[in-house]
Order: structure tokens, then sequence, then C-alpha cells
């Protein structure tokens, strides 16, 4: 109930909280305050930048995460906030309810979850920036042009980094979740409009997911690298770990002996968990026997 | 179609009057075509296209009229028949600041330029470490292959030939380390090996693991231990890697472990220092393959050797 009530200034006079700078759409109309059994709608992207909203859909994101399946994944377009003691009329397409994917009865799933490392992600601010005001008055701020054309910021609270350049545009990276990365996008983004720019939040994308996993038992290279040739490329002269680039999710995956895996290249959560479901077959096959 | 036929066949065909079905021996140190079933000699004054031949006549003459000229290399450098005039001789030559009158020299083949100059390239970084002449032809092949491709056209020619080399001596069963070609090349590691897997496929060809045996050989005799201790050497670096002692570990270090054992062993007593000198190895990481080999010492040494040290002296680091 608390998350009902803290939404009511927001719908009350649908005036536009402070500090946004752009009409603000309303998310829930004002007949939705109290429990009225409509269906929850999906959340509109919208550009206004309430960091109040952005926590609060994070915190709901983040209970629908532990839900979910390891099958399941939620794109970061689209989102149902369902709202607690309210059951839903019929189950909106993403409810943790049903997996998706099939399991095949022929082999049982790996019951490993790779765990997301790092997200890289970037943003538009659509606006130019000067650099050198924004280093000389923002916290935890590093400009070297000489060396790099980015003002380089960090925050604490998801623990990230964001290279912010005059053009307006911004990459943010370190975060462990695509809500955390977007949650610390708009922060980043909302210091710069606290220090006087335009700032708006166009086209976040998430750019990069690394994972990263342990199969547990240690792993014959040189046999992955004979039987898989034309995809893995192992050379311990340059690198220890083994780099197959695998084509059906477009991930590249750096298998070590000790039997730890590392997945990067993907765009969507999704794509890791496939990719390791492909691999854990192949890397039981080769696994060391003394 | 007819015509056509005809045009071809009224072509004049070098032929054995007696044998027209005979295909003809070419005899090129007198320059005939001998028909091999009645021994007549068909065609002479046949342009002989391979290196000239020497004359010992007259060792201080430096212009023997007979030289037609470099042997050709049809493979790399496609059949390119243009020739130039050379530097001159004599005193008319030269006008009055003693420049050459005749100058252009250059714009012989502009195309090939990079090739030619590669395959210069090419031959100087193997003959640095004595590389025999079939993996200098397989490199200038391999060279060829992808300039032509043009895949790898933004990077640099120095890198694709080094990396060229790399993978010929790997090919032709006799790896060297990256660190070896880099001693002989002006290009970083990095980038040799980033050229390495793009001419991989880029050729889409692949080579074979690298193993401890290959460079055994090599490094033993470079620091001059007799063959009773290069072989223990293979046998130890061997099982070890059977015994599963050193998981992940460079093939390079293992080796390099295995002879700092087997010397120690030995009469014949290298420091981590010099194997590391000379098979590009850190000591540290010699050191650490060590730790990982000492523990089965015992098992890891052939039946056959003659101890210097025994197994329990060995030094323990």
């Amino acid at each position: 109930m608390e998350q009902n009530n803290s939404l009511t200034p927001f719908p009350q006079g649908l005036a536009s909280p402070p500090g946004a700078m752009t009409p603000v759409m309303p998310i829930f109309s004002p007949t939705m305050r109290y429990n009225t059994g409509l269906t929850p709608q999906p959340v509109q992207n919208t550009n206004s930048l309430s960091l109040l909203e952005e926590q609060q859909r994070q915190q709901q994101q983040q209970q629908q995460q532990q839900q979910a399946t390891p099958q399941l994944y939620h794109s970061q377009v689209s989102t149902t906030t369902a709202l607690p003691g309210n059951t839903p009329v019929h189950t909106t397409p993403l409810t943790p309810m049903t997996p998706i994917t099939p399991a095949t009865p022929a082999s049982e799933s790996s019951g490993i979850l790779p765990q997301l490392q790092n997200i890289v992600s970037t943003v538009n601010l659509g606006c130019k920036l000067d650099l050198k005001t924004i280093a000389l008055r923002a916290r935890n701020a590093e400009y070297n042009p000489k060396r790099f054309a980015a003002v380089i910021m960090r925050i604490r609270e998801p623990r990230t980094t964001a290279l912010i350049f005059s053009s307006g545009k911004m990459v943010c990276t370190g975060a462990k979740s695509e809500v955390q990365s977007r949650l610390a996008a708009r922060k980043y983004a909302r210091v710069v409009q606290k220090l006087g720019f335009p700032a708006k939040f166009l086209d976040f994308k998430i750019q990069n997911m690394v994972g990263s996993c342990d199969v547990k038992f240690p792993i014959r290279l040189e046999g992955l690298v004979l039987t898989h040739q034309q995809f893995s490329s192992y050379e311990p002269e340059l690198f220890p770990g083994l780099i197959y680039r695998m084509i059906k999710p477009r991930i590249v995956l750096l298998i070590f002996v000790s039997g730890k895996v590392v997945l990067t290249g993907a765009k969507v959560r999704a794509e890791i968990y496939e990719a390791f479901e492909n691999i854990y077959p192949i890397l039981k096959g080769f696994r060391k026997t003394t | 179609i007819l015509k056509t036929s005809r045009q071809i066949n009224s072509l004049p065909k070098v032929q054995c009057p007696n044998h027209p079905d005979a295909i003809l021996v070419e005899d090129y140190r007198a320059g005939d075509m001998i028909c091999p079933e009645c021994g007549l000699v068909v065609g002479d004054r046949v342009i002989d296209v391979g290196s000239e031949w020497r004359t010992f006549t007259n060792e201080k003459a430096t212009n023997d009229p007979s030289r037609v000229g470099d042997a050709q290399n049809p493979l790399l450098n496609g059949g390119d028949l243009s020739t130039m005039i050379s530097k001159g001789t004599g005193a008319a030559s030269f006008d009055e600041f003693g420049n050459s009158k005749y100058q252009n020299r250059r714009t012989m083949s502009s195309a090939d330029r990079a090739m030619l100059n590669a395959f210069k390239e090419i031959t100087t970084m193997s003959d640095r470490i004595n590389l025999p002449r079939n993996i200098i032809d397989r490199t200038n092949n391999l060279f060829k292959q992808v300039y032509e491709q043009k895949s790898l056209k933004g990077r640099s020619n120095d890198a694709i030939a080094s990396a060229c080399l790399y993978i010929a001596c790997r090919q032709e069963g006799v790896p060297r380390t990256f660190k070896e070609i880099c001693a002989v090349s002006r290009i970083s590691k990095k980038e040799i090996g980033r050229c390495f897997k793009l001419i991989l496929k880029a050729l889409e060809t692949s080579v074979d693991l690298i193993t401890t045996g290959d460079f055994m050989s090599r490094f033993c005799s470079n620091l001059g231990l007799p063959k009773q201790v290069q072989m223990a050497a293979t046998y130890i670096a061997r099982k070890a890697v059977e015994l599963d002692l050193v998981p992940g570990r460079s093939p390079i270090s293992v080796a390099a472990a295995a002879i700092y054992m087997a010397s120690q062993a030995s009469a014949e007593k290298k420091t981590q220092k010099e194997i590391g000198d000379i098979a590009g190895v850190a000591d540290v990481t010699i050191r650490q393959s060590y730790r990982l080999i000492y523990p089965r010492a015992a098992d890891l040494f052939p039946p056959d050797f003659k101890f210097d040290t025994p197994v329990d002296k060995l030094p323990q680091l």
C-alpha cells in the first residue's frame, strides 16, 4: 500500500514533479489510487527525469526478477508493474507464470545461472554540454582533455562510471543489472541537469552485457579446440582461455581450464542464458576425468 | 564454330615431323626441343627462363653478356615481363655534375611494389633466425594469398608478414614462439597476435596446438645442454602434461621448467635466469611451473636417466 501512497503527490494535480523539464505523462490515472481491480498497464517509456518513480520501478522489478525462472527475461522496454494485492484479471504476457521456452526432455537444464557482471549502456542527453563546467562543479568527476575528450564521472549507489561527451551522449558502465544501469544513467542525467543544462533522456539502449559462471569441473580445452575448430581459438601464448565465438546467439565465451566461463556480447539477458545452455552439454563432454 | 576450330588447328605447333604425337623434351642446357622417339632436334634457340648460368672464363668482368636477368618467380609476382634501363657504365652516361644522365630507375611494378617489399622483409627476418627456404616460400605464399584477398588491407604489411612467418613455421611443424618472431621483427607481440588471428579467419585455415616437445631441441641446443638432458627434459614435460600437473600453463613455461629440472639433475646446471632468457619466459614463471612439477619429480624423470644430483637434492623454490 505504501507504494500507492507515495505516488499520490504525482497524479494529484497532474503537475510536473519539481525538476522535470518536459511535460509529464501520468503513468497512473487518479482513479488508480486505490485498488480498483484494473489490470496493470505496461509502463510507457518516458523521457522525464523523475528519479522517484524510477527507483520504485526498480524495486518492483527486483521483486519480479527474484520470482522469475531462469528461462524468462524481461526486455528493457516494457515491464508490467503489478500492484501489490491486486491479482490481474488476465495474465499479461510477461508474468512469470509458465516458462516460455519449453525445456527439451532429452537434456535437462544445467541448473547453473550465469550472473551478470557488467552492463554497458548509452543514452543521449539531447543537448550540447560544456565539459569544463561539469568537471569543475560536479563531484567525483575527472576531465583530462589531453588524454580523453570526455568527463569521467562516478557514483556510488549503483556503483557505476559514466563517460559524458560534449555532444551530449553518455556511456554508463559497471552496473550489474539492466534496471540498475537505467537508474544510474538517470542519476547521471540528473546531475547534469542540476548543473544547468537542459538534459533529456533519449534513446537509452543497453549495448553490451557480460555474465560469468562456473561449471564446477575442469575442462579439456585441447579437445574442445580440436572438435570445434571453426568456432574456437585457443592460443596459450596469447591468452590462457579458449575464445569460443557462438553463432546462434552471437555471443563470445571465454572458457578456462578451471571451469569458469565468461559470456559477453549480449544485448539482452536471454542471449547470455541461451548461450550458456548451448555450451553446457558441450563442456560436459570435455570434462577432465582425473 | 567450325571456322574457329580450323583456325586453332592451323596455328604452328612445334612437333617432330616423324612423330607428330610425341611430346617434345626440352633440353634447357643447349636450348633444344628433342623428340623422345627418334632423337631429332626439332626446335632450337629456345629462351631459357631459368636463372642465368655462370661463366668462369673471366671472373673480373662484371657484366657477363650471357646473362639474361634474374630467375623468374611466376608464382609470386604474377608473370611480370616488363624491362627497365639499367644504370649506364662508361663515361658518356654521366653529365657534368656526376649525376647519371638516365635516371628513371624507379616505378618498375607499382602494383607489386608492396608485395616485393614484404618479400624482402620476410627474407630478412627469416635470415636472422636461420629459417630454411621451404618456410620462406610458404610464408611468401601465405602473404600473397592474404594480400590478394585484401581483407587485412588496413594492417601494416610488416605485421602481416610477421604473422605469416609465424603461421608458416607452425604449419611446417617447427613452431616459433611469438617472442622469437618479435625478436626479429619491429612489430609488437600484440599486433602480431591480432594479425595472426585475422589471417587464420581470412584464409579459413587452422593450425595445430603447440606442444612442449616442439621447442625442446632449440632451447636445449641454445643453452648448450647435451642430448641426454634434452631427452630427459622432453620426457619430463610430456609426462607433466599427461599427468595434468600444470593445468592452464603455457607449454613454453612448462618446457622451460622441465629443462630447468633436467639440467639441475644433470652435470650441466643452468639457472632460471639463463633458461628464461632463451625461452622468453620470466624466471618467476619458471619458478611457478617448477613448483607445480616438483612434488612428482621422481615420476617425471625417464627410467634410464643418469642422475648427477639425485631427485631429493633438487633445488626447492
